[in-house]
């Protein structure tokens, strides 16, 4: 048949600290000439070393134990190493995954892509002068839609943007014509709307050079666009596999099904409308701008403005989103509001208290507590689970004795076992560690949660149940939730209010179902027209977006 | 954006002129509160007490101590650090006259060190496990860890059983007579004026107290210049080109030794200070004579004009050293000019 | 395929790992070996001396310069006293300034870092400037000038060590404070409500004792070396209390010939660097950290 790439019963174990981890097992794969195939699976299920095993980067410790990878009928596991490298770049070529660390920082950006192709060259026998290859260089810089090549050419890595540093990655893997495009989570670290443009180029280049295409995400949105087939892969094995459509509307296996179900919906029957609250003001901001200015030795600082101008009032008991991408202000709007920093202008009041200085007061203390978005960092390592939840009752004037009841019942909250208390945050998944979080926020008795993406590192499978977890305690506690975040879809069906932020201002806000209905300002348009979505019946209602707005809110993918 | 450089500069030495200050300060401050009147010591114990009272007159010890330190700091930045109490002639041209055969030292056991311990680091790097890295490994923490003193004294021993007639002790054969200047480093005086037998005989001589010297830094430097090539052989970057087939020796080369190079520079900034402080032992060993001499003397004599001006002297080189490393650090690593833009 | 299957990806403890590591290290197992028989030798000197008296003033002129033989398994020296007597007994005075230096060092400069990475601002300005400062002095040479100044004995060497050593403490635990600072869990303290007493005790130093473990422990071969290159310079303890590096500087005027005075005393300073040395790197790649 015509199978470009095949994966036979692939095995492949780690060894670390004198054990054998069986990381792949028994895993098969086909992609046939020019299809699309997806790998998808949570973190941990092997699907980046599936990638590393065909590229031949796998680390001194893996072993591949048996199976075979055929390519174009040759088992690349068979073939000398001088030959296999021979295929990097030439016959497969992959997409890094991380824009910011896949590049050496002290060198240019074009010392990468000259070596890379000089190299390739030299491999396939081919002479090459440094500047014909400048001029080849620059022919696929545009190609991926980097409109400066000499400006993208000569700049350091820490000069560029994360959106601009990923089309050099698939730069990169085009530089001479692969036949197979393996992707490994592009996009992932970038913002929504140039996650998307990243997706449409990559779908692009590989429908126009004839490629074959692997992509390897987590994201089931990003899929249906990708890829014809699907794997779906859960501890190193291939639980499902089949043709997208039948995948996504009628899974075999549970665990294809919860990773389906997991995806909040965008638009359709399966949306849910919150309902709006009617509580008195616990938030009020009028006129709240921040600068953050820079001082130098010679000449003129610079200024930041982080946020200009907000005017924002929150009811009690609403779950109030948040949206923006990266720099748009949004958590510097929550930081003023937890009064960590203090405005430049304009005027705080939360639960009748207005904010003054920096200093948060002792009445300030208890009314707002954040919880963060990286499980990793959100808990102090060296600290059990009981002594973490103790900072906040004894700082908050409970007796000594009554600890053990409170904790226990703030476990109960948040559905954690009472023997935890003795746990480390290392012997936590992410999950758990967010549960973790939530009870030392609940602690202090606040009125006002802070929720900064507190989903957003955790697998769609979790996320699910923080979610609902986060939902239950708002209506038996009575809280107001902030919630920070740029997952629109999330964000429809959790939040009771929205708001939307662009460099700093406020340019959308009002209820979910209105707002994705008939978005008002092209900004939010775009960002919705961003989403990835499961379904080609959501994709048709989304907000349709002109190419001159687009152009004019993704300055960073054309520079 | 390189327009950031001058600001980056001007800070840069704005904080080390003031940590020169401050240090000026420190060491006055601790030469005046210690027992002991520095009248007394340069005129000795014979002399009568109005000897000594005039003599403090003239050393105006008896201003205010603020009024002190502004003469003192104001003397020191025209090169003028008093005289010595012991020979009475000035301590800066005692210190000019043998600063050059210090200088040269240093700079050959500079030289050393980068020659041996980068690639020596890089080598143990690449065959990172095998017996090229553990003996590697071996001979740099003996390096890290064996006194300068010993290890001198065991090359002393090695030439005197092993190489004789090896010179082990001074600058140069005591039957030649060096040339006049211009730079006072016999290596460069010797070739300026043809004197091809005397360039001969002070690298002979150089040879072993550099090593000596350097032993401690190579040791040092080696280490980190492996465990930054080898933290650095786990990063994404290098996966990118592997993905690629750039082969190993070009990823290490080019790509590994510029990013890796970075953390054991700073270290030797900072190794600095320690190997000025080794050359007191160098140099008494191997009967250098240089500025390091003179200022283990001039501590033992408690010649406390001469003292302030080593510690001085010291913590100024000590400085110019960090400073070029810092040019150097900012025109290897872009990261340093654009962060501090922001 | 001989390793047995690992349970869970996860069920690994951290404590497992490391203590794999450092069993896995021969070189660390070693240096732990060299330290423990270096701290027998001193607590037990008077036990395993074989000429205990010879600590003191003694004076046998007959054996002088005594070659090692069986009699004297590292030889005499220049007034005749047994070499290895000494060098066990040598061994105290250097683990006594150890304990000394770091005893005091250690915990001020830890405490002064802790807080310079924590508050930011004027306090962070004023300890890292002055630890600056005292980095651009060379160590020595400023121990040798306030060590002598004063007057040349063994508590002055040890006040002039640590008056300079605390700065690299400093430094040391500024860097890992202020990135633990940082961290996330630690601004949710403070929403908590925890004083800085709390935080600074309690969150932060927590996270930095194996740093300042490791460093500890690499800091203790260099006091070692500094308080021996110190005494063989001439600041030192008064004879005839038993120093090993004025031992070595005693003993060089008589080289070539009796070179087992300097040799002897000289490898066993070498021999308790190397051990505390080793044995640190190896604490340093249990533990993952950089000291």
């Amino acid at each position: 048949m015509g199978n470009l790439l095949d994966i036979r019963g692939l095995d492949v174990a780690f060894r670390t600290y004198g054990f054998r981890a069986h990381i792949l097992k028994n895993v098969s794969l086909s992609i046939p000439e020019g299809g699309r195939v997806a790998l998808i699976g949570e973190t941990g299920s092997g699907k980046s070393v599936t990638a590393k095993s065909i590229l031949g980067t796998l680390p001194g410790n893996a072993h591949v134990e048996g199976g075979s990878i055929l390519f174009e009928g040759r088992d690349v596991l068979q073939l000398a190493e001088a030959e296999r490298d021979r295929m990097k770049g030439t016959a497969f070529s992959v997409i890094m995954q991380d824009p910011l660390s896949s590049f050496n920082p002290v060198f240019r950006i074009g010392r990468h892509l000259d070596d890379v192709m000089r190299f390739a060259d030299m491999r396939l026998g081919e002479r090459s002068g440094a500047a014909e290859r400048q001029k080849r260089i620059y022919e696929v810089l545009r190609k991926v839609q980097l409109s400066d090549p000499e400006r993208v050419f000569s700049a350091y890595p820490a000069q560029l943007s994360g959106g601009m540093r990923q089309r050099v990655l698939i730069a990169l893997a085009l530089l001479h014509q692969p036949k197979l495009l393996i992707a490994d989570e592009p996009g992932t670290a970038l913002d929504v709307t140039t996650q998307d443009e990243i997706m449409k180029l990559i779908n692009r280049l590989v429908s126009e050079n004839g490629l074959s295409l692997l992509m390897i995400t987590h994201n089931l949105g990003v899929v249906r666009q990708m890829a014809d087939d699907i794997y779906v892969m859960r501890h190193g094995e291939i639980v499902e596999h089949g043709p997208l459509r039948q995948l996504f509307t009628s899974p075999r296996e549970d665990y294809t099904r919860q990773l389906v179900d997991a995806i909040p919906p965008l638009y359709g029957p399966k949306v849910v409308d919150q309902p709006p609250v009617e509580g008195e003001a616990i938030i009020a901001l009028t006129g709240v701008s921040k600068v953050f200015s820079e001082r130098r030795l010679i000449g003129r600082g610079s200024e930041h403005i982080a946020v200009k101008d907000v005017d924002l009032t929150i009811g009690k008991g609403e779950i109030f989103g948040l949206a923006g991408e990266s720099g748009s202000g949004k958590t510097t709007v929550a930081r003023m509001i937890m009064g960590l920093i203090a405005p430049s202008t304009g005027e705080i009041t939360v639960d009748g208290v207005k904010m003054a200085g920096t200093g948060r007061s002792d009445a300030f203390r208890h009314l707002t507590q954040i919880v963060y978005q990286n499980p990793g960092t959100s808990l102090n390592p060296k600290r059990t689970v009981g002594q973490t939840l103790s900072v906040p009752l004894r700082f908050a004037g409970l007796e000594r004795v009554r600890f053990d009841a409170r904790i226990a019942e703030l476990l109960r909250h948040v559905d954690l076992p009472a023997h935890y208390v003795s746990k480390y945050p290392h012997e936590l998944s992410g999950g758990q560690k967010q549960r973790v979080a939530i009870a030392r926020a609940l602690a202090a008795n606040p009125k006002i949660i802070v929720l900064d993406e507190p989903t957003s590192a955790l697998d769609v499978s979790v996320q699910k149940n923080v979610i609902a977890l986060l939902q239950r305690l708002r209506d038996e506690l009575g809280l107001t939730y902030l919630f920070i975040s740029h997952d629109l879809s999330l964000m429809r069906n959790f939040c009771s209010r929205i708001a939307v932020m662009l460099r700093g201002e406020l340019v959308e806000e009002g209820e979910p179902r209105t707002v994705f209905a008939k978005p008002a300002h092209p900004y939010t348009r775009a960002l919705i027209a961003a989403v990835p979505v499961m379904a080609d019946e959501e994709e048709q209602m989304k907000p349709s977006v002109s190419a001159e707005e687009r152009k004019r809110f993704l300055v960073d993918a054309v520079a | 954006m390189n327009t950031n450089w001058l600001d980056v500069m001007l800070r840069r030495l704005l904080g080390f002129a003031g940590v020169m200050l401050v240090l000026s300060l420190m060491i006055f401050v601790l030469a005046r509160v210690v027992p002991g009147d520095p009248a007394r010591i340069a005129l000795g114990p014979s002399a009568t007490q109005e000897q000594v009272d005039a003599m403090r007159l003239e050393m105006g010890l008896d201003d205010p101590v603020l009024i002190q330190f502004v003469n003192y700091v104001g003397g020191a930045l025209r090169g003028d650090f008093g005289r010595s109490l012991i020979s009475g002639k000035p301590v800066a041209s005692e210190i000019l006259e043998l600063l050059p055969a210090t200088l040269e030292l240093v700079l050959v056991t500079v030289f050393l060190m980068i020659v041996i311990s980068v690639p020596l680091g890089v080598v143990t790097a690449r065959y990172r496990n095998s017996w090229i890295d553990n003996t590697g490994r071996f001979f740099s923490i003996i390096g890290v860890t064996m006194p300068s003193f010993l290890f001198a004294i065991l090359l002393q021993l090695a030439a005197a059983n092993f190489f004789p007639g090896w010179p082990i002790l001074g600058r140069i054969d005591y039957t030649l007579t060096a040339p006049q200047g211009p730079t006072g480093l016999l290596l460069i005086d010797s070739l300026a004026h043809g004197r091809f037998d005397v360039f001969a005989s002070a690298l002979q001589h150089l040879l072993f107290p550099a090593l000596a010297l350097a032993m401690a830094g190579i040791g040092q430097v080696t280490r980190i210049t492996r465990s930054a090539m080898i933290e650095h052989q786990r990063r994404d970057h290098v996966l990118t080109l592997k993905s690629f087939g750039v082969p190993d020796r070009v990823i290490i080369f080019r790509y590994l030794l510029k990013l890796s190079s970075i953390a054991p520079l700073t270290i030797m900034g900072l190794e600095f200070a320690s190997l000025i402080g080794n050359a007191f032992v160098v140099e008494l060993v191997f009967s250098w004579g240089g500025f390091a001499s003179y200022g283990l003397e001039a501590i033992l004599q408690k010649d406390l004009n001469a003292v302030m001006a080593v510690v001085l002297v010291s913590g100024f080189f000590f400085i110019v050293a960090n400073l070029i490393i810092d040019v150097v650090l900012l025109m290897i690593d872009p990261r340093l000019r654009f962060k501090e833009a922001r | 395929m001989s390793a047995p299957a690992m349970p869970q990806p996860e069920a690994l403890s951290t404590r497992y790992m490391a203590w794999y590591r450092f069993t896995r290290n021969p070189a660390a197992v070693i240096g732990a070996f060299m330290v423990v028989t270096v701290i027998l030798a001193a607590i037990f000197a008077p036990l395993i001396a074989p000429y205990p008296d010879h600590v003191g003033a003694v004076v046998d002129f007959r054996n002088r310069h005594a070659a090692p033989d069986m009699a004297h398994l590292l030889g005499t020296d220049k007034v005749g006293r047994d070499i290895l007597s000494r060098v066990v007994f040598g061994f105290r005075v250097s683990l006594f300034l150890v304990i000394g230096v770091l005893g005091v060092a250690v915990p001020v400069g830890a405490a002064l870092g802790l807080a310079a990475g924590y508050f930011s601002g004027l306090t962070e300005r004023i300890i890292t400037g002055f630890t600056n400062v005292m980095l651009a002095i060379p160590p020595l040479v400023m121990a040798l000038a306030i060590g002598n100044v004063l007057e040349p004995n063994l508590v002055n060497a040890m006040l002039a060590i640590t008056l300079l050593w605390w700065t690299w403490h400093a430094r040391l635990v500024y860097r890992v404070s202020k990135s633990i600072a940082a961290e996330d869990f630690i601004e949710a303290a403070r929403l908590a409500g925890a004083s800085h007493w709390h935080i600074l005790t309690r969150e932060i130093l927590p996270n930095c004792i194996s740093v300042i473990s490791v460093k500890t422990t690499l800091d203790a071969a260099f006091v070692i070396l500094f308080g021996a290159t110190l005494s063989f310079l001439g600041l030192g303890v008064k004879p005839p209390t038993p120093d090993l590096g004025s031992m070595v500087a005693d003993g060089r005027q008589f080289l070539p010939e009796m070179w087992w005075e300097v040799l002897a005393p000289g490898f066993a300073i070498f021999y308790a660097t190397l051990g505390f040395n080793l044995l640190g790197d190896g604490l340093r790649d249990m533990f993952d950290v950089e000291a």
